[in-house]
């Protein structure tokens, strides 16, 4: 069912308190939304906008102030509702005396998983984020990418239906950014659905459906990406092998019509890409120059 | 070995006499009365902060969740949990405080003398403390800073998002960390065993040479046959040997023990050779009696005179006079006591003059029939303080070997002024004092019940006594047991201390857990104080009063000087009196749970109800603790 609601807050409100309970800060004003099963939904805002006590909330690491969270129909504070949830923090809480294997042995414990169940989960997700040469190492000597990977391993443990992402690219070099992006959108196709915050929009950008963006604690915009994004006053086309006198032409035809040409050139890649392109290159073949850009290597 | 909070047996303390007074009675009432407060102290301050309405819906689903939470633990997850609590204990190096534990055996020899009267309560009292301040002291520490360091490291976020219970983090903590503990403390245990045994190890040379012929033989041998002299000196102690006309060798016993002796021949003289000590290391089994007293005028009393010792502890009896400190026994039969009774004693003497002090003042010891009123005194001692005096009544007294035989009735005032007589005094048969010999069970044990008396022989000399002073030592049990039961004290005081530093950690920081944990642990010690506070048993009043007395200078024993000054102290005493109770009430007292004394001093530990009693009592401790932790770990927002 494509359109049940997953997560949802009305009028979600949170303040925070002194001691002697005066207001400190609104984190949170009256927030409204529904996240539907199969979606990835992104929350968006500058640093103190209220994106991770949102998400606090939705997990039930916080009481609301006012108003109420549900998760799949629940109260986010109700512990049986984090039989179908993963989440991976802002930075990976874990305990640094584990290693990896024992990690996601432990945290399949606390699903009650039985033994068989946690070996092969844990075989599985060690390998899946290619962590499977140092799974005997404790994780207090992980690099930041590898304590992310494994954060990431404990999230997916239970095989969840909803999972929660909190800046899930921060410390992660651009292929691991890559890698995480990709996961996300394969966890998409496996029907889950996903909640993630970020301040880095160009990831929101490339895996979300729908994203709301939090200013100081207020929702200011909701909607899809790819419309949110669609500026419709702008018409553009992009041609390959057109020489000047074509593209005069061109111009001709938008003046003829009423419009206005704003800009018309070589359009440039986005620095993820061309990095990415470098990295693919390099690999191919080692030794070698790369000059990237358009994709062509010389 | 004082005991001055005796204990019923284990029925009687949960179910009564009185069923109100029973332990079971009192918790559930304690249960109750706290569950109420917590219910609506925690209804106003949501009250407070939601409005009324909001507070009753609040309290309602906290109260609703509780119940699942509290029940259906998962003991997989409560296992898992349990195991990380282990696993971060050893990452924390509790291993250094076994090591500190083991130097600090390796320099004991230097600070335990072993040239003290009673070595083995040395050194079994040093390393029962020794274990009891590290142990608490590193769950303390465990306990306290373990679940305040998860939620600011936010390790804890990642648990609390998975679908654990709070009650399954609560538990798992104390299992955890009980875990550790019981582990560290079976091995030092261990290693306490064996310095204790191994410390207290030793034997004396004998010179043959040295041993000196004894003048006269007893039994008519040869006379110079038998000899006698000093074995050689270790650990500042010497025994005095004695071989008898047939070669048979046999040492004196000496600080608490004594040593077989092993006869060989080197060279067609006869040499000896000591064995280890005996004796030293016990766990006697002492059959108590119900102790009253009799005054000067022969008139039954319950408590004898006051001598002015501030500790109450002890009743003292008159010497030279009719006063007496008498035992009643139970269930003394021939299949328990088949050689006669044999007493142990430790009385206090009071002396209204020095005499003699190497001397002890004497005695004596008499053992009489509560049905007929035949008294038989068999024995004449010296008592002297802080020595255990041993004696055996035989299973038949030849009437050579008695001072004195009587028949007498006890006195008992009878309300309005009356006085009565048990046996009544025409019943008596003088005659029975008459026989040749006296057969202890025939004659002086009647239906399994007997009297020991005992009498300050010298005048304006007194004895002081309470009821476990004197006993009947039944058998000994092992000492090995007793020495483990011991360490089982130990681990009650710290299943406490865990309990309320996992509960304190759940709502404080870790320094102020660790504080405020720390207070329990001492206010639990003093608690007792503390009830007699609030009962106003404590000479020279309550704190206000006390302070008054504290600038002024005034004595304890003469009443405040009536004015403004004192009744403002006396009526802020009545309040702390209450504020006393409920703190008394609701803290262990961990005195209680401490065996060291009766280890150190050699006395089994009986199950019940000394060992039953306790563990019920930590286990009433836990359970309030351990909700109390889950309701304030539920209501704490964790990443706030």
């Amino acid at each position: 069912m494509q359109s049940e609601v997953i997560v949802e807050t009305r009028n979600l409100t949170k303040v925070y308190r002194d001691f002697w309970g005066r207001q400190k800060v609104l984190a949170l004003k009256a927030l409204d939304l529904e996240i539907r099963r199969g979606e990835i939904f992104g929350l968006l805002g500058p640093n103190g906008s209220g994106k991770t006590t949102t998400v606090k909330l939705i997990l039930g690491l916080l009481f609301p102030t006012s108003g109420q969270a549900l998760v799949f129909g629940r109260d986010a504070a109700e512990v049986t509702k984090n039989e179908r949830i993963g989440y991976l923090p802002e930075e990976s809480y874990l305990y640094r005396f584990l290693n990896a294997e024992e990690t996601l042995d432990f945290y399949g414990r606390l699903f009650a998983m039985s033994a068989p169940l946690r070996r092969q989960r844990t075989s599985d997700l060690i390998e899946m984020v290619g962590l499977t040469k140092a799974k005997r190492r404790q994780l207090k000597e992980y690099s930041k990418g590898m304590t992310r990977r494994i954060g990431l391993a404990q999230a997916l443990i239970n095989d969840p239906e909803l999972i929660v992402l909190d800046e899930p690219t921060t410390g992660l070099d651009p292929i691991g950014t890559r890698d995480m992006k990709d996961l996300i959108l394969r966890l998409k196709e496996e029907g889950k659905t996903v909640l993630m915050c970020s301040h880095l929009l160009a990831d929101v950008q490339d895996v979300c459906d729908r994203i709301g963006i939090l200013y100081q604690g207020e929702l200011k915009e909701l909607g899809r990406v790819d419309n949110l994004l669609k500026v419709r006053e702008v018409t553009e086309i992009r041609a390959s092998r057109l020489n000047e006198a074509a593209q005069a032409e061109i111009r001709q035809v938008v003046e003829r019509h009423g419009g206005k040409v704003q800009s018309m050139g070589n359009p440039t890649t986005t620095l993820e890409d061309l990095f990415l392109n470098i990295i693919r290159e390099s690999e191919a073949h080692p030794g070698r120059r790369v000059r990237g850009g358009s994709g062509d290597a010389h | 070995m004082p005991i001055e909070n005796p204990l019923p047996s284990l029925v009687e303390w949960f179910f009564g006499p009185p069923w109100y007074a029973g332990a079971g009675f009192v918790f559930l009432g304690v249960v109750v009365a706290l569950a109420v407060i917590a219910l609506l102290g925690g209804c106003l301050v949501a009250a407070l902060r939601y409005g009324p309405a909001a507070a009753v819906k609040i309290t309602g689903k906290v109260l609703a969740e509780a119940v699942p939470d509290l029940v259906r633990m998962s003991p997989r997850r409560v296992w898992a949990l349990t195991w990380l609590a282990v696993k971060e204990s050893i990452r924390r190096r509790v291993v250094v405080v076994f090591a500190v534990f083991v130097v600090l055996l390796l320099f004991a020899s230097w600070f335990l003398d072993p040239t003290s009267t009673d070595p083995a309560r040395l050194y079994l009292s040093f390393v029962l403390t020794a274990t009891s301040y590290l142990v608490l002291l590193l769950v303390l520490f465990l306990s306290a800073f373990s679940l305040p360091a998860d939620i600011r490291s936010r390790t804890l976020h990642t648990i609390v998002t998975k679908p654990v219970r709070a009650s399954e983090i609560v538990l798992a903590r104390i299992l955890g960390f009980t875990l550790v503990g019981t582990a560290l403390l079976g091995f030092m245990c261990a290693v306490s065993y064996v310095f204790v045994v191994r410390g207290l190890d030793h034997t004396h040379d004998v010179i043959a040479d040295n041993l000196q012929p004894v003048a006269a033989s007893p039994a008519g041998k040869a006379a110079g046959a038998a000899r006698t002299g000093y074995t050689e000196p270790a650990r500042g102690h010497r025994h005095r040997l004695t071989v008898d006309a047939d070669g048979n060798a046999r040492v004196e016993a000496e600080r608490g023990h004594w040593h077989e002796v092993r006869t060989t021949s080197s060279g067609g003289a006869p040499a000896y050779a000591l064995e280890g000590p005996e004796g030293m290391l016990l766990a006697r089994v002492p059959v108590y009696g119900k102790l009253r007293f009799r005054d000067a005028s022969g008139t039954d009393t319950e408590r004898g005179i006051n001598v002015g010792d501030e500790w109450m502890y002890r009743s003292f009896i008159q010497g030279n006079s009719e006063a007496a400190t008498i035992w009643t026994f139970q269930n003394v039969t021939e299949d328990r006591f088949r050689d006669g009774l044999p007493i142990e004693m430790s009385i206090e003497v009071f002396r209204t003059y020095k005499g003699d002090i190497e001397r002890g003042v004497l005695g004596s010891l008499a053992v009489r029939n509560p049905r007929t009123g035949l008294i038989v005194e068999t024995e004449i001692f010296e008592s002297k303080d802080f020595t255990i005096t041993k004696a055996l009544v035989p299973r038949v007294i030849p009437k050579a070997k008695v001072s004195r035989a009587r028949v007498i009735a006890r006195k008992i005032q009878v309300p309005g002024g009356g006085v009565e007589y048990d046996p009544p005094r025409e019943s008596l048969n003088p005659s029975l004092a008459d026989k040749r010999e006296f057969d202890l069970f025939e004659d002086l044990v009647a239906g399994g019940e007997v009297e020991v008396w005992l009498q300050c022989l010298e005048p304006s000399q007194y004895f002081g006594a309470s009821q476990p002073d004197l006993y009947l030592r039944a058998a000994d049990a092992s000492f090995g047991l007793n020495f483990v039961k011991g360490y089982l004290g130990i681990w009650l005081q710290m299943v406490l201390v865990i309990g309320f530093g996992v509960m304190f950690s759940t709502f404080l920081s870790g320094p102020v857990a660790m504080l405020a944990t720390s207070g329990a642990l001492v206010g639990g010690f003093f608690s007792e104080f503390m009830a007699k506070l609030a009962r106003r048993e404590v000479i020279g009043g309550g704190p206000f009063e006390a302070l008054i007395r504290l600038v002024n200078q005034d004595n304890l024993m003469i009443e405040l000087e009536p004015g403004l000054q004192s009744q403002v102290a006396q009526l802020a005493d009545r309040v702390a009196e209450a504020g006393l109770f409920v703190t008394a009430s609701i803290l262990p007292p961990f005195g209680d749970f401490s065996y060291a004394n009766w280890v150190a001093y050699g006395f089994d530990i009986l199950w019940n109800p000394y060992i039953a009693v306790p563990t019920l009592r930590t286990l009433a401790f836990m359970i309030p603790v351990f909700v109390a932790g889950y309701f304030f770990l539920k209501t704490r927002e964790v990443a706030r």
